[in-house]
């Protein structure tokens, strides 16, 4: 159940950009963010730039680790998918693999169907782009030396 | 656990605020909330009940130093400190890179801060975790109230494992030791992305 450090390159970066571009011309959703289990925001497309989209992967993940809790409860593995309903907008979480969620925003404009059925592949292919990632060792240039004294400084000075 | 994305040139790390229900782990963040500027934060969400006693999360992104390039970013959680949320609890402390144990120093609360101590121990547990793997501190809270035990007190029941951590007395309500604490942990978490562990995961 532990979960893996994500390192995510330049060329990583991109092949995400790529899928979760298509699938939002696919499915006709507006916003689409691909979080980690532990709330962390690993990617954005569409018009997420204006979110909140940290304060909404945080909830997200949450929301989708208790629903899991619950399925467990039942003897259900995960319910793989979650959605809200709203008057205009409305939010589709779904499984990519057992470290990540993929979270879609619409609005009337598309359907809950036509954003399940993209949902699905952008998931298996953004999966295997990260599972390559999680899988390559940690890149060293920047991380083999240890902290230096100037870099161990307190980030925040408190209000004297 | 950390996420280093090169193409925005960020790391990310989540720090959790753990301890029994009262001790001071929302004080915390409202704190820090206050005291940076908006450029060095987001804005802070508490899943609260009507009594504001925290029911799922406290959640407050801040913004820290530019390393090696990298602007690093904490994700700062409390979970809900009452015996009866543990589910929520675990869920809260998934994928944690460093984590801070507030206490409440007051004697009557020792034995509700042992007993969620050895909670914190049994919930890392079911994520194949220990203290000994996640860079971790204690703060000694509630030092401004009556009826205090003394830190020695507190490091010899709370701070007894092979490696001591280092910990603070604070009053959270008023600020002090907030930010000692949440330097020290950042910066722990931050240290466990360089040198040691690097060499490790290379050689594996």
């Amino acid at each position: 159940m532990k979960l893996r450090n994500t390192v995510i390159r330049e060329q990583d970066a991109a092949r995400i950009h790529e899928v979760l571009r298509r699938f939002l011309g696919e499915s006709g959703t507006a916003e689409v963010l691909l979080i980690d289990r532990a709330g962390q925001l690993l990617a954005m497309d569409g018009a997420a730039q204006a979110l909140d989209a940290v304060s909404i992967s945080a909830l997200a993940a949450a929301a989708f680790s208790s629903t899991a809790a619950m399925a467990q409860l039942l003897g259900e593995p995960e319910f793989s998918v979650l959605f809200h309903e709203g008057t205009k907008r409305s939010i589709h979480v779904s499984t990519v693999d057992g470290d990540t969620i993929l979270l879609a925003i619409f609005d009337e404009r598309t359907t809950l169907g036509m954003v399940r059925l993209f949902a699905g592949e952008a998931s298996r292919a953004v999966g295997a782009v990260l599972g390559e990632a999680r899988g390559r060792p940690k890149p060293a240039a920047e991380f083999a030396a240890p902290l230096s004294e100037s870099e161990s400084r307190p980030a925040w000075t408190p209000p004297s | 656990m950390s996420v280093i994305n090169y193409a925005n040139r960020v790391i990310d790390f989540k720090i959790v605020y753990y301890g029994p229900g009262m001790a001071g782990k929302t004080a915390n963040l409202q704190y820090i909330h206050r005291c940076l500027p908006n450029a060095n934060r987001g804005n802070m969400i508490s899943l609260a009940t009507g009594d504001d006693r925290t029911i799922y999360f406290d959640f407050l992104p801040v913004s820290a130093l530019t390393v090696r390039g990298f602007q690093t970013r904490f994700q700062l959680y409390t979970v809900p400190g009452q015996v009866q949320y543990n589910a929520t609890r675990r869920l809260v402390l998934r994928g944690a890179d460093g984590l801070v144990f507030v206490a409440d120093s007051q004697f009557e609360r020792l034995r509700e801060n042992v007993e969620s101590l050895r909670n914190l121990e049994m919930n890392l547990r079911e994520y194949d975790s220990t203290l000994d793997e996640i860079p971790y501190v204690l703060q000694y809270n509630k030092r401004d109230l009556p009826n205090l035990a003394p830190v020695t007190y507190l490091e010899f029941v709370l701070n007894r494992r092979a490696t001591r951590v280092p910990s603070f007395e604070a009053s959270a309500l008023e600020g002090k030791g907030v930010f000692d604490t949440l330097n020290t942990v950042s910066r722990m978490a931050l240290a466990s992305e360089f040198g040691k562990r690097e060499r490790r995961d290379e050689a594996s």
